[in-house]
């Protein structure tokens, strides 16, 4: 090899080097971009959904418009499930940065907060809705039950857009090791993932049953 | 990070570095790309051409090689036991060129019908020419300056298709174009791997020193190269001139040449496994390349299966609940997909392998005028290509049971 070439190994190594570690920063950037997206809708919706408890724990002290409070109830419900959405699909896309799985949770926990809230409300106002939680198994499921449970989420999905703000529909992860989630499986004596709870009495687990949920809803 | 996108990162690694590698050898070598060196010197050459049923092919070849333009000492024709009328033709052909021989042989294969021919040579230098292939104009008298180096042990040039009518050989055709640049700027670094059969020019000295071709390797042309490298023999490639060869215009022929090519080159890893990392470019590049090319080929092709079986049982499942729920199968949700950055990377990736090929076309394009079009060129990079670790998992596989075969 002539002696002038031999560097050009070395050369070619920093040149990827370099290369790839720009690569690897701007997906740092773009993973980064989508977490602080999902911040910032965190933070909003916390703050809202902390005016909505307020709002529902001083029931009774101060007078309220229930029709109000149902209503911002199932607006801000139809915001946290389009966001829960958008989250899977950054988190289906996310290869270097793990916060997002943090923030997964946050979520979680923030739309168990919601659904209690929303329990709470149900017991004030007596509302026109139906609550309709859907804990999936976030961990490694099977493919088989990763099918499964995309099939269920496309049907409540199609539900919602049928029913609009008759069902409050809460998706959360069951198996992220949460206390207060686990609390709630517990208390409601969810077995098996994926299960869909209609408003904390009913409990479909089976395909088959599912084919039925209208007749619950009505 | 899981695993798959760790290994998503490692290919782009490697293939960035050889990228790298590649343009900083063209832009570093640009000026003298095309350039050979000019000798006063007058080399003895002696052209084998080894032969096997080529009586479609022969005739063309000795009168190509004759017009050449060099004065050669002699042109042998090795019969290595054809059952067509390749002997009747180069009989035929002795008495219009008196420099032309023909060792009539009991099939035995082709490297052994080239050692007997390099027994035979006269020729200071020996010039395997396959009895498929036609040398240009000039190509001798352009190949020969690279001897006055005492460390040449071969030269070899462009090869391109005889015919670029078909799709099939115009896909080639580009193969055969970026071989040609890739060998060219290798050959600066000393890593020319394979000076092959259609036209590679031999110092007999050197072929001697390595006891000739090996009988037991299906690419007898890679083993040479390799085992002249161990000697410490320089490989140069000339791309001032080409030699026009015959492709396979079917499938299955090509799909068994392509193999076979590979159970070669794994016979070399065998062969010379224990220099990995030892014996200068032989050891620390061939070696390691062929290697990791081999490795990276059997990996892709793994996380393929792996991912197609994945979704096909997703899909089989998805389908299943979907009909049994009576919901939809395909929603627009699934038609939204958020690309990772992995995604982006692999396109930016893929454009930059395109533009490389484009430009190895473009730079070849003074020299090889062969017809491409966008078509031809995208279909190569993402159709043709990706056969490959398919050719060369079966020639992994027969490589294991001894089973390859040259026919």
């Amino acid at each position: 090899m002539e002696k002038n070439q031999k560097y050009i190994f070395l050369q070619a190594l920093v040149i990827t080097f370099i290369v790839f570690n720009i690569g690897i920063f701007m997906g740092n950037k773009l993973e980064s971009s989508r977490i602080d997206k999902i911040n910032q809708w965190y933070l909003e919706s916390d703050l809202e959904l902390l005016d909505q408890k307020i709002q529902s724990d001083a029931f009774g002290l101060i007078d309220f418009d229930c029709d109000l409070l149902v209503r911002e109830n199932i607006r801000f419900a139809d915001d946290i499930y389009e966001q829960a959405q958008i989250i899977e699909e950054y988190e289906k896309a996310s290869r270097i940065n793990n916060e997002i799985v943090i923030q997964h949770k946050r979520y979680d926990l923030l739309r168990t907060l919601f659904w209690i809230n929303s329990i709470k409300i149900k017991e004030k106002c007596n509302p026109d809705y139906h609550n309709l939680v859907y804990f999936y198994k976030y961990n490694e499921p099977s493919l088989e039950q990763k099918s499964k449970q995309n099939v269920i989420s496309n049907l409540l999905f199609q539900l919602k857009q049928e029913k609009q703000d008759k069902i409050m529909l809460i998706p959360i992860a069951a198996d992220n090791n949460l206390f207060a989630i686990n609390l709630l499986i517990e208390e409601y004596n969810i077995t098996e993932l994926p299960t869909v709870l209609i408003d904390e009495k009913i409990k479909i687990v089976s395909i088959n049953e599912l084919e039925e949920i209208d007749k619950y809803l009505n | 990070m899981e695993t798959l996108p760790i290994i998503y990162l490692m290919y782009m690694f490697v293939s960035i570095y050889f990228l790298s590698l590649f343009l900083s050898l063209f832009f570093k070598n640009r000026k003298d790309f095309f350039d050979y060196p000019k000798t006063n010197k007058k080399y003895s050459i002696s052209v084998l051409v080894p032969a096997w049923n080529e009586e479609k092919t022969i005739e063309g070849t000795i009168r190509a090689i004759f017009s050449s333009g060099y004065d050669l000492e002699e042109v042998i024709v090795l019969n290595d036991g054809s059952k067509d009328n390749t002997k009747k033709i180069v009989d035929k052909l002795l008495k219009e060129y008196p420099k032309l021989t023909i060792l009539n042989k009991e099939n035995s294969g082709k490297a052994d019908s080239l050692n007997q021919g390099l027994e035979m040579a006269k020729g200071e230098l020996v010039a395997v020419v396959d009895a498929d292939s036609y040398p240009d104009k000039g190509s001798f008298e352009k190949m020969i300056g690279f001897f006055d180096d005492k460390k040449v042990g071969a030269v070899t040039c462009v090869f391109i298709p005889r015919n670029d009518k078909r799709f099939f050989e115009r896909l080639q055709a580009i193969e055969y174009n970026i071989i040609a640049f890739t060998r060219k700027l290798l050959g600066y670094v000393d890593a020319i791997y394979v000076t092959p059969g259609p036209l590679a020019l031999y110092r007999k000295f050197a072929l001697k020193k390595i006891k000739g071709f090996d009988k037991n390797n299906l690419t007898e042309d890679i083993e040479a190269t390799w085992h002249l490298a161990f000697e410490g023999y320089k490989r140069k490639m000339c791309l001032a001139t080409h030699a026009t060869t015959t492709v396979p215009i079917k499938f299955k022929a090509w799909y068994k040449q392509r193999r076979r090519w590979n159970i070669g080159g794994l016979q070399c890893i065998s062969k010379y496994k224990k220099y990995f990392f030892k014996k200068g470019m032989l050891g620390f590049f061939i070696l390691p390349f062929f290697a990791l090319q081999l490795f990276l080929g059997l990996l892709g092709l793994s996380i393929f299966v792996y991912l197609v079986s994945t979704r096909f049982i997703s899909n089989f499942f998805y389908t299943k609940y979907s009909i049994e729920l009576g919901t939809s199968i395909l929603t627009m949700n699934d038609l939204l997909i958020t690309p990772s950055f992995l995604n982006y990377l692999g396109v930016i990736l893929f454009i930059s392998g395109a533009v490389f090929s484009i430009l190895v076309l473009f730079i070849m394009k003074s020299q090889i005028l062969v017809k491409q079009n966008i078509f031809n060129l995208l279909f190569y990079l993402l159709i043709y290509l990706s056969v490959y670790p398919f050719i060369m998992i079966t020639a992994l596989y027969q490589f294991i049971r001894g089973t390859g075969t040259w026919r």
